[in-house]
């Protein structure tokens, strides 16, 4: 029997406000039906805390305090001198944008209108018509998920991204789909974007989470949901810079049809909160997956990266490797969760979670869970959590390099395994003068 | 000229000694060759010289051209020209080896007061010492150490030597895990770099590399202090009669 806990001020004031906003939300009525049922499972929920095993380091309950009012109506003005200091290096990446100010489409901010073989459309639009046309899963297997933060998502979504890019198709440069928060008072801001791309079609598609100057406190909810049909191939990065006062609950739906490809990449640096969680499914066979990334975390900042991938098909490849770097208080998370079901032979699958810790209060929490239940599989996981090496160190000054230089340069070395998986040229050096940027920021 | 009077030398973390009133006086221009079984406190001379942390200096003093290298922190110690060819090198992962020799030139260089290489001037200098010890361009652009085998670590100690220009040169046990072949080629990067302006100590087990890297001066070392000196034959008797009778002694 379970005797179900008293609901916190958060979720009380959840609630609440959808009930609140839930008419100026976009949407027809399917769409409306669709996210009452969401607050009600949420409402059955409650936020995830860490009795609840994929939450175990990362209790909301603990974490979320209080509920900020839901971002509404007309967003801040923004200008794009603004976008580009707050995206810092990946400001000058030759793409196409599509910008969000506070949950919403900003028309005069992007340039990815009138592209071939590649539609982009705003989610609200896609949700005010036919249930039909939207794309989302919201109306099938996202929704069966039974994950309150999911089911926050599918309440107050406001607006994202819904890109398809059509068969065989591969738009020349990327597209770079920026959220940013802007306005001073502190707000929940909720985004779904569908990313679609048909059999053969290849593409890179770089999310970016960003906070201008000034802005008031975030509590940011993002789902992406990928599709990637027979033999596509994604270049997904996803960089997270969302601020101090900003809480930011990820999460990436992907299923995989055959030979598909899909590459993805999270850096999150600067944020009080994150958690990005990954879902992948291999519907195809021969499919590979490919997710890596690097957290660097100061302060009493939290990160918390939790990807379930599940083998369900046979002669599927993932590999996944994370690295963190650790200041001050700041505590890394990760929880590797891989699942081969049965008869998924050949499968292999690696992972390797990495964490660098530059004090003594710092913490790493590293799960590994692989859930094999084929007999013809190779599957491994590593992670270690370790300080900068004293023989390195020393090896590094007996050669004339002084302590800062040897530390930074043992740093860079440390992450450079991770950045090195980023296979455009512009894109690795776009995070990586992100991630020395925010790592010297790091205190010893 | 490097001198070391009555260095007396303990584990920083326990209590003992494992160098017990070490005199040495190295010329420049000279090199000397320091043997002697193993736990003799060779090693540890060697990486007290360097400035490795772990140590703890309870007597005496070493001084190189007069100013005291004690008192220096390692990369201090490494501007004012000392280095340390290490026994085991340390594997450096991420950080290319063509980036970590360019780095350790430059900061050198900026102590010094000497003007930085332009990238050129350092690839044509790094380029043409690495060929004369057989390293290849393909080991340059590794990560430092990472992967290589015990002899291209070696010959990449000697190459850092090289490179970075050094006036005292420490080579601790440079001979170990090498064949003949490299001992050779190590040998001879090390022989180039004889100079009037550099003494060098070459710190090994065996006599052999002594057939190679000529001695000026043979110290026996044994229980933390040198037990005898004298010419390169004293290499040679050693290789006859072994360390039975310095470490009775000790």
């Amino acid at each position: 029997m379970t005797v179900a806990a008293p609901k916190t001020k958060a979720e009380q004031a959840l609630t609440r406000n959808f009930e609140a906003v839930a008419a100026r939300l976009p949407g027809g009525r399917a769409v409306a039906d669709a996210r009452k049922a969401a607050i009600g499972a949420f409402a059955a929920l409650g936020l995830p805390h860490r009795r609840i095993e994929e939450w175990k380091y990362t209790d909301l309950r603990v974490a979320l305090k209080e509920a900020l009012p839901p971002a509404v109506g007309a967003p801040a003005q923004v200008t794009v001198a603004e976008i580009d200091a707050a995206l810092g290096a990946l400001a000058g990446l030759d793409a196409h944008r599509v910008v969000f100010v506070d949950g919403l489409h900003a028309p005069q901010l992007s340039s990815a209108a009138g592209l071939d073989e590649v539609t982009i459309q705003p989610l609200a639009a896609a949700l005010a018509g036919p249930a039909d046309r939207t794309g989302t899963g919201l109306f099938g297997e996202g929704a069966a998920r039974q994950e309150a933060v999911v089911a926050l998502n599918t309440a107050f979504m406001t607006d994202g991204a819904v890109v398809g890019i059509d068969e065989r198709a591969k738009p020349a440069k990327p597209l770079l789909l920026i959220f940013v928060r802007a306005g001073a008072e502190g707000r929940l801001v909720t985004t779904r974007n569908v990313l679609k791309l048909a059999a053969g079609a290849r593409a890179t598609i770089i999310e970016a989470h960003v906070s201008l100057a000034g802005a008031g406190p975030a509590q940011a909810n993002t789902l992406t949901e990928v599709t990637l049909a027979d033999g596509a191939h994604l270049a997904h990065a996803k960089v997270t810079l969302a601020g101090e006062a900003a809480s930011h609950l990820g999460t990436a739906m992907v299923t995989l049809g055959a030979e598909a490809i899909y590459w993805s990449f999270q850096l999150t640096a600067g944020t009080q909160l994150t958690r990005n969680t990954t879902f992948v499914d291999f519907r195809g066979e021969d499919a590979k997956l490919d997710v890596s990334g690097l957290f660097l975390g100061r302060g009493s900042e939290h990160i918390d990266t939790t990807l379930v991938v599940d083998h369900a098909v046979p002669a599927c490849e993932s590999r996944e490797l994370f690295k963190g770097v650790l200041a001050d208080r700041a505590r890394g998370v990760f929880q590797g969760k891989v699942i081969v079901r049965p008869g998924a032979q050949k499968s292999d699958g690696k992972q390797m979670a990495q964490a660098l810790m530059l004090s003594p209060d710092a913490e790493f929490d590293s799960k590994p869970e692989l859930e094999i239940y084929a007999d013809d599989v190779v599957c491994g996981h590593g992670s270690t959590a370790a300080e900068l090496d004293e023989d390195m160190m020393f090896y590094m000054r007996a050669r004339g390099i002084p302590p800062e230089e040897a530390r930074e340069l043992l740093i860079e070395g440390f992450i450079g395994e991770a950045l090195d998986k980023i296979e455009d040229e512009a894109v690795r050096e776009a995070f990586a003068a992100i991630a020395k940027g925010r790592l010297a920021q790091l205190s010893g | 000229m490097l001198e070391i009077k009555n260095l007396q030398v303990k584990l920083a973390e326990e209590d003992k000694t494992i160098l017990n009133g070490v005199t040495l006086r190295v010329p420049k221009g000279e090199v000397h060759a320091i043997m002697g079984p193993n736990g003799s406190g060779k090693s540890t001379l060697a990486y007290v010289l360097a400035g490795r942390e772990g140590y703890e200096v309870t007597g005496g003093s070493v001084t190189w051209n007069g100013e005291d290298v004690l008192a220096m922190a390692p990369d201090e110690r490494a501007a004012k020209g000392v280095f340390l060819a290490f026994q085991y090198p340390i594997e450096i992962p991420g950080v290319a080896t063509m980036t970590f020799l360019r780095t350790a030139l430059n900061a050198v260089k900026r102590k010094r007061g000497e003007k930085e290489l332009t990238t050129p001037e350092f690839l044509r200098r790094v380029r043409e010492e690495a060929a004369s010890l057989g390293i290849s361009e393909e080991i340059l652009k590794r990560p430092l150490n990472v992967g290589f085998s015990g002899g291209e670590k070696k010959r990449m100690e000697i190459l850092q030597m090289a490179v970075l220009g050094p006036t005292l040169c420490v080579l601790d046990e440079t001979d170990s895990g090498l064949d003949i072949d490299a001992m050779r080629i190590v040998s001879a990067g090390v022989t180039k770099l004889k100079s009037k302006d550099r003494a060098m100590l070459v710190i090994t087990h065996y006599q052999r590399l002594l057939n190679y890297i000529v001695p000026d001066r043979v110290h026996v070392m044994a229980g933390g202090r040198i037990q005898k000196s004298g010419g390169k034959e004293l290499a040679l008797e050693l290789e006859k009669s072994g360390y039975a009778e310095f470490t009775k002694a000790a």
